[in-house]
């Protein structure tokens, strides 16, 4: 893994980490909307420009890859690299959330 | 159809007064119909009612517009148009269970800004320091005849209101990247 990724990845946005979380399975980007409004029970509502921005430019980052599109629907799923960022922000949050148990 | 024309000028890191006065527009009974010249809007009569306008500029969105426009529309956004590069949504407040906008966090925002920053702000700084600048010291250095003082005098305009804008986009980037 580059120092660009790891600049940029490493802690990453929480719209970032739900759209790497969702693209373990083929989706697109309306499609991790709904899953993540369901997740987190209509707390987080993620934006079209946002959700864009942010596909467009993992997927030049080579952490997501354009499976195909149904009907003008971009279809991603993760990448190696994808997985592996995934894998790196998973364990930070593990961490954290360790600690805020442990430390009172 | 009732119309009307307003002329209204936005600089480059303004789009968020241009939304809110598309909104004011749209809560008055004017929706928006189209841009049809830097500056120029033109409204139709509507029904009053309180909309959300949202800008974004997205190059590679423009160039494929279909997949681009459709996440916004299945989120709920119409699309209007494309207008110097800047794409125009909006949505009513009513279809709405929060506060929305095309983005939801300031990293997008501060993306947003940067691509701003790269197609325009960029040409205009080459402009300034290539031209303006060294132009409006020139026509100081000459000034003999009323050719030049004219010179001189739409220079220096020109030089304010170029550092007008540079100052208010720096503080604009300023703002969104500290929150």
């Amino acid at each position: 893994m580059d120092t660009h990724i790891r600049k940029v990845y490493v802690p990453m946005t929480e719209t970032g980490f739900y759209i790497l979380l969702c693209l373990q399975q083929p989706m697109h980007g309306y499609g991790i909307v709904q899953k993540v409004r369901e997740l987190t029970e209509g707390t987080i509502l993620l934006s079209p420009g946002t959700m864009y921005g942010s596909l467009s430019k993992m997927e030049k980052d080579g952490l997501i890859v354009l499976l195909r599109e149904e009907e003008k629907r971009k279809v991603y799923q993760l990448t190696d690299l994808g997985c592996e960022v995934l894998a790196l922000e998973k364990e930070r949050i593990v961490r954290l959330y360790r600690n805020m148990k442990e430390v009172r | 159809m009732r119309k009307k024309i307003m002329v209204r000028f936005f600089t480059i890191p303004e789009y968020e007064r241009e939304c809110l006065f598309l909104q004011e527009q749209h809560r008055q009974g004017w929706k928006l119909v189209s841009v049809y010249f830097p500056g120029i809007y033109r409204f139709e009569a509507c029904e009053p009612e309180e909309v959300v306008y949202q800008l974004d500029f997205n190059e590679e969105g423009r160039k494929e517009l279909h997949s681009y426009v459709q996440i916004f529309r299945d989120c709920g956004w119409e699309y209007l148009f494309s207008f110097m590069g800047y794409t125009y949504f909006r949505k009513p407040v009513k279809a709405m269970q929060q506060e929305e906008g095309i983005f939801c966090d300031d990293a997008s925002r501060l993306d947003m800004m940067r691509r701003v920053f790269k197609s325009r702000m960029i040409p205009l700084v080459m402009l300034f320091v290539l031209v303006i600048l060294p132009q409006t010291f020139l026509q100081a250095s000459q000034r003999d005849g009323s050719l030049h003082s004219f010179l001189f005098y739409t220079y220096v305009v020109l030089f304010a209101f170029y550092l007008y804008i540079f100052v208010r986009f720096f503080l604009h980037y300023r703002r969104v990247s500290r929150q």
